[in-house]
């Protein structure tokens, strides 16, 4: 027995399901789960988008009733957004925008979507798992909407949970718990899916598909879902611990003269969610970054530029999240020596986070830049993770971060990164494989307008943010013009402001263009669009339940693009992952050669 | 700025020097406000140091975002469709060094610029609380300013050791939201919480500080212009975080003494035993290794201690 038969003999292909039950709902076949966080994400990311706006609105207008929506959200304090509204406003948005719509969508989505197309295999390792995955992280879903509903309303103690702030006293009432809870679930969702992804890739490769012929995409997945395996376990344990401190009076985290003279440190919190915390924004990154570096070698038309050093980068970025989390702490009066050396380790990531940087750039340099719209949102992407990325330097200092800690320059960073970054990038994933959703492609011109309005409005909003960050404003301030070094900064508040209500505008041309792709007619769609080697585009759009009627053999790396030779013989610029080459001459240009060498 | 403001901030600034000393100190000019998208102003002795290190870095990270955009543009509009692209892996021995030097320059500089401004900065100053601890009961020449500040929903308490230098005794001046330091001399504060995490933030001195429930925390700073400066909270404590303003009033030397004596003089008069023990509230003074290591307590207070020391 072959190799090829010995692993499709263990991948056997699974009937197509008739019920709808069992299609739509309780479905094992990796594709539909995709769908299904796709929607699930998208539906969060419009709410926690809309919170956005309503924390928008506040600092732009401070204690004006917000038009129209305000009576519908805030119609017990007629319209208006009260302090307390406000701290559930930016503490869900964060959370929901974390785990309920980037998670899902990302790596939910995409890592469901493409590890098991793009490695050759034929579904996930444990589709049932996969599965169980989704609903637990639905369950989780509905916890959070059901914590806006009960008395006291929802977790308000910001996206950090901090106690003693989300401790009993400081968010009385069952909201913050349901909030925890949900947390925890996700979690396990998370995990669930990690274990999943990172089985997948590692035994379910087909012949052939080595680690470094792996597209980009695949190894953001993957290292991905490794720190998730790792560390959404400690955010776990910091969650359990917050609910025991709620529900039975212990005091992990409760010091001071609310704790009655137990011993407990609200610091252990941090250190504990931090653990978590810091991978957590590589998590949302890295597989963004894994699209990036395969959008600008594909439509560049050319080969990406020192693959491996891309894959040792985010692999050294990969182990480095995991020990830099105290910059997060720095003025919580932590150990000199312990802040010194996370100050060091914190700068070191930026030496592999450049190297990538550099090989994006050098890919794209003397290539053959097609602007699709995948590439649109690549740059895009690039664009907003260089403003992120190089803003974090002086964050990453303890000296200089004892001025920008807890400022909007903060906030204008992370968003830049992992908002921004994740946000341009899904939508270009979106964009790329919506053949492998939902069979078609998306309409082009509605996806450049959208492209346009969301680029121009989340750097509009974030550089903003950055700029009243320098000036000194601090986040989370329901009012934040109350002290005399941030009085002069409303203006500045109210145009960033604008730009972000032009950028939910800019949705508007999404929404429409994802209605037409999911139950418009769908129009003809070439089996392989953008003209890329990888594994999923040799099936049809969208792929069978089973991917692959026979599974391939992978004979080079997904970036066999511009080989002149290759342009010689075939008279395209691309060669298929599972080609063969040079090609096995043909029976009748075999005799037409050798007649010719008579 | 133009002229007319710089005439019309001059002008005030000398109403106020005018009338600070020729009045009780805490009548004073309005908080003068800031304009512009630079930081605040810098009042500090030592926060230019933090400033320049901001500023320098803003530099170079506008340096190489440049850089990026004239790098991408040229892919993008002279390497666009119609331009051949290169068959090329790019990871041939020369290309790898390149990018390699590349990211190594970028990071020895920038990085290493502040990597050792930093270290710098944090060994003679912000992290440093052994130089300025001197103790002024015992060293005549301790110019150091002694605070402790205990921060709660939504406030900040201050304590000062009064006229006999000692925390916790009779003559303590305690306020609320109001701290007065001297120009020119080394404040210390030692900050705890009652009830959350708050965050003790001085913009126009460039710095902050957690104050955490259970803990202690240090944080210095030492004025270098007098006037009325806002505090802030730099924590999310709840739903009220926002209205967590304290006023800091820089007093010239001779002012500052004649507030300390006065105040701490109205303390001891008022002062009653039999109150309520959360008005006691205060810490034995910390002591820290040059590394930083919390030693022990200067001394250790008792409640018997506070009633009955005079």
């Amino acid at each position: 027995m072959g190799i090829q038969a010995e692993y499709q003999d263990l991948q056997p292909v699974h009937h197509t399901p008739t019920k709808f039950f069992y299609k739509y709902l309780w479905s094992t076949d990796h594709k539909v789960i995709a769908r299904q966080f796709l929607w699930g994400g998208l539906i969060f990311l419009a709410l926690g988008g809309l919170q956005a706006m309503f924390i928008r609105w506040q600092w732009a207008f401070p204690g004006e009733p917000v038009p129209v929506l305000g009576e519908i959200f805030f119609g017990d304090s007629g319209g208006v957004i009260t302090p307390g509204h406000y701290t559930s406003l930016f503490t869900s948005h964060g959370l929901i925008m974390i785990f309920w719509a980037i998670t899902p969508l990302m790596i939910g989505a995409f890592g469901n979507l493409t590890i098991p197309l793009l490695i050759g295999a034929r579904d996930m390792a444990f589709p049932r798992l996969n599965a169980a995955s989704f609903w637990t992280w639905a369950l989780s879903g509905v916890m959070v909407l059901t914590s806006f509903m009960v008395p006291y309303g929802t977790a308000a103690g910001g996206w950090t949970t901090y106690p003693p702030v989300s401790g009993n006293v400081g968010s009385p009432g069952w909201g913050q718990s349901l909030f925890v809870l949900a947390l925890f679930t996700t979690g396990t969702a998370t995990i669930m899916g990690a274990i999943n992804y990172t089985t997948t890739t590692i035994r379910l490769r087909a012949p052939g598909m080595t680690w470094m012929r792996m597209p980009l995409t695949v190894w953001g997945q993957f290292l991905t879902a490794a720190l998730n395996v790792l560390f959404v376990p400690v955010l776990a344990a910091a969650g359990i611990l917050l609910l025991l401190d709620r529900w039975f009076g212990t005091s992990f985290y409760v010091a001071g003269a609310l704790s009655g003279g137990a011993a407990g440190d609200p610091i252990l919190f941090q250190h504990l969610f931090w653990i978590f915390g810091h991978p957590e924004v590589y998590i949302l990154i890295l597989p963004a970054w894994g699209f990036v570096g395969d959008f600008v070698s594909y439509f560049s038309r050319k080969p990406h530029y020192w693959y491996k050093g891309s894959v040792y980068s985010m692999t050294a970025v990969t182990i480095l999240s995991a020990v830099v989390y105290g910059h997060h702490m720095y003025t919580t009066g932590m150990s000199p020596l312990l802040g010194k050396s996370f100050m060091l380790l914190t700068l070191i990531i930026s030496v592999p986070a450049e190297l990538l940087f550099l090989n994006w750039l050098h890919t794209m340099y003397h290539g053959s830049m097609r602007k699709t719209v995948p590439m649109l949102f690549a740059l895009g992407t690039i664009f907003v993770f260089g403003s992120g990325g190089l803003t974090g330097l002086p964050l990453a200092t303890i000296s200089t971060d004892l001025y920008l800690h807890a400022t909007m320059f903060v906030v204008g960073h992370f968003h830049l990164t992992m908002a921004s970054a994740a946000f341009l990038g899904t939508f270009g994933a979106i964009y790329y494989w919506m053949p492998k959703l939902f069979g078609t492609l998306a309409n082009e011109r509605l996806a450049k307008w959208h492209f346009w309005f969301s680029f121009i409005g989340l750097n509009g909003v974030f550089i903003g943010q950055l700029i009243s960050g320098y000036a000194g404003q601090p986040r989370r301030l329901y009012d934040p013009f109350q002290y005399a070094f941030t009085e002069h900064l409303l203006g500045i508040n109210q145009i960033t402001s604008y730009f972000a209500f032009f950028l939910a505008f800019g949705q508007i041309f999404f929404v429409i263009n994802w209605f037409k792709c999911v139950f418009g007619k769908k129009g003809a769609c070439p089996d392989n669009p953008w003209g890329v080697g990888t594994l999923e585009w040799t099936v049809s759009n969208p792929p069978p339940v089973y991917n692959f009627a026979e599974i391939p053999t992978v004979y080079r790396g997904p970036y066999e693009l511009s080989n002149p030779e290759v342009k010689e013989v075939l008279g395209r610029d691309w060669l298929g992952q599972a080609e063969i080459w040079p090609p096995e001459p043909e029976a009748p240009f075999e005799q037409s050669e050798s007649e010719a060498s008579k | 700025m133009n002229i007319l403001k710089r005439l019309k901030y001059s002008i005030d600034r000398m109403i106020a020097v005018v009338v600070l000393l020729g009045f009780s100190p805490t009548v004073f000019a309005e908080v003068e406000k800031e304009t512009g998208y630079n930081m605040p102003r810098d009042v500090s002795e030592e926060g230019h140091r933090i400033t320049w290190l901001i500023e320098i870095t803003m530099w170079f990270l506008v340096v190489l975002f440049i850089l990026m955009i004239i790098w991408m543009a040229i892919a993008m509009f002279k390497h666009g469709e119609n331009h051949e692209a290169q068959y090329d892996h790019g990871d041939a021995k020369k290309q790898v060094a390149i990018a390699l030097t590349i990211s190594t320059v970028i990071f020895v500089i920038v990085d290493g610029n502040l990597y050792v401004n930093a270290m710098i900065d944090l060994d003679e100053v912000f992290w440093n609380f052994k130089d300025i601890d001197c103790d002024p009961k015992e060293d005549e020449t301790c110019k150091t300013v002694k605070i402790e500040i205990n921060a709660h929903q939504w406030a900040w308490d201050a304590r000062y050791a009064g006229e006999d230098k000692v925390f916790n005794t009779p003559d303590d001046i305690v306020t609320l939201n109001d701290l007065y330091v001297p120009v020119g001399q080394p404040v210390y504060v030692q900050l705890g919480s009652t009830d959350v995490i708050h965050s003790f933030n001085l913009p126009n001195f460039r710095v902050k500080q957690d104050a955490v429930p259970g803990n202690i925390t240090p944080l210095r700073f030492q004025a270098k212009k007098t006037g009325e400066f806002d505090i802030g909270c730099a924590e999310h404590c709840g739903a009220f975080h926002y209205k967590m303003k304290g006023k800091l009033t820089v007093l010239s030397v001779e002012d500052y003494k004649d507030w300390a004596q006065q105040a701490s003089r109205s303390s001891a008069v008022a002062f009653n035993a039999d109150d309520n023990a959360d008005a006691r509230w205060g810490w034995p003074w910390v002591r820290y290794s040059t590394s930083g290591q919390k030693l022990e307590s200067e001394q250790s207070v008792t409640d018997a201690d506070a009633k009955g020391g005079e």
